[in-house]
């Protein structure tokens, strides 16, 4: 009788620490000081983000489940160039403060806006362009091939003009249009620029997940800490 | 009764028939037209070349083949060809155009590209000198195929809107222009006629989706 009591307590003993170390491991990584990141997954229903607001709304969420949701996160991303109102176009570069910028590991990306534009200066990679858990995409070489980041955006970080719309209307379309992406690895089919870059290398097929799977991406897009 | 009905009807004919020759002599001396039909492929028009031998054909068919016709329109740098980009301004001779009825539509390269330019629905005819469905009708047919920016030039390598430099009838975009020079909007790009937006994809039904059916224009180089 005693006996059995003893064991049943062990047991429970057992189970609570279990339970804490399971605790633990969901908690996962802490990245306090991460202010750029790569989001390990899209909302998945391709290029529909819910507009620029659901956009910076799911980094803000992946950047919570690191410890780091302290901070204000907007996605990088560009809109069409508004035709009723061409002063309310937004620039991603104009929306992700000032920098610098580090990832999970703590290593600098750009300490500007303009060394982030600057093909040379930029040090996102496919070593770099970590995920908010500090993890490496599947890029070029890997199959799937995730190295297509969304961001609707011209190199210098600015909108397409008017006549084009690159964004999959503004990021609210998850069937026709397109968006275009850069290569987080800075690697494509040919050695070129525009394979090169990380944030204008080509317009995806269409706004589908599967489309923009099927050009060697999967519904990601950058995060950067404003403040 | 019945013999003044044949010889109405021969007066008619005879009419129809001075009046053929007639029309044929004005579009012989067209420079400028816009196709009445495309290849039925969508964007898929065989690559420039197939888009010059459509403009060709259809302008024999209008008396007016003794010329060298050229499509207006750019091509994108690619992978496996990577001195292919080609401005669609560089391609059309000199000028001045004139369509079918004899309207000069530019002087230059340089006034095409400019706010010169007389584009309009009223002048931007077929090789018959027909009106092509614009803002209004139905169905709208006001895209023009060009694959080129606002000045006439293929757009930059990260971008393929040329539906694979007008090969494929599927998966891809191109740059359309308004011949109306009309569209949804009060803006430049509404009103341009060789650089209004994208299509929605390069299959025929995505075309005539956004307002088109595979037209594009046709210029005499020489």
């Amino acid at each position: 009788m005693h006996r059995s009591v003893r064991l049943a307590l062990l047991a429970c003993v057992a189970l609570v620490s279990l339970v804490s170390i399971t605790q633990a491991q969901q908690q996962g990584p802490q990245a306090p000081n991460m202010t750029f990141f790569v989001t390990s997954n899209g909302p998945g229903k391709g290029a529909d983000l819910g507009g620029l607001e659901g956009a910076d709304a799911h980094c803000q969420k992946l950047a919570a489940t690191v410890g780091a949701g302290g901070k204000t996160w907007h996605a990088y991303l560009s809109t069409n160039t508004n035709a009723a109102a061409p002063d309310k176009t937004v620039n991603a570069r104009d929306r992700i403060g000032k920098g610098p910028w580090q990832n999970f590991k703590g290593e600098v990306v750009a300490n500007n806006v303009d060394e982030l534009h600057n093909a040379a200066m930029n040090k996102i990679s496919a070593t770099t362009g970590l995920t908010e858990r500090g993890q490496r995409l599947p890029t070029f070489g890997f199959a799937p091939n995730y190295h297509d980041i969304m961001t609707g955006s011209q190199p210098d970080g600015r909108a397409f003009p008017g006549n084009m719309n690159l964004t999959c209307n503004n990021y609210a379309s998850g069937q026709f249009g397109k968006v275009e992406v850069g290569h987080v690895d800075r690697t494509g089919l040919t050695d070129t620029d525009q394979a090169h870059s990380w944030n204008s290398s080509h317009q995806s097929r269409d706004c589908t997940q599967e489309g923009l799977q099927s050009t060697g991406g999967n519904g990601l897009f950058y995060c950067f800490a404003v403040q | 009764m019945s013999t003044r009905s044949s010889i109405l009807a021969s007066a008619a004919l005879l009419a129809l028939i001075v009046g053929g020759p007639a029309h044929a002599q004005q579009a012989a001396n067209m420079t400028f037209f816009v196709t009445s039909e495309g290849p039925g492929k969508g964007a898929d028009l065989g690559g420039l070349a197939g888009a010059d031998a459509h403009c060709q054909k259809l302008a024999e068919s209008a008396g007016a083949g003794g010329k060298t016709w050229r499509a207006y329109l750019s091509s994108s740098t690619n992978a496996a060809n990577p001195g292919a980009t080609v401005n669609a301004r560089d391609r059309i001779g000199k000028g001045p155009w004139q369509n079918a009825k004899g309207v000069v539509i530019a002087t230059s390269v340089e006034d095409l590209h400019s706010d010169g330019n007389k584009i309009t629905k009223e002048s931007g005819l077929t090789e018959k000198g027909g009106i092509v469905n614009g803002v209004g009708d139905t169905p709208n047919m006001h895209d023009m195929l060009t694959g080129s920016g606002t000045d006439g030039r293929a757009l930059p390598n990260n971008l393929n809107l040329t539906c694979n430099n007008w090969t494929s009838s599927q998966y891809g975009s191109a740059i359309v222009g308004h011949v109306d020079r009309r569209g949804n909007a009060d803006t430049v790009f509404q009103h341009s006629w060789n650089s209004a937006h994208m299509s929605r994809g390069c299959t025929q039904a995505d075309l005539i989706a956004t307002g088109g059916n595979g037209l594009f224009y046709c210029f005499a180089a020489n």
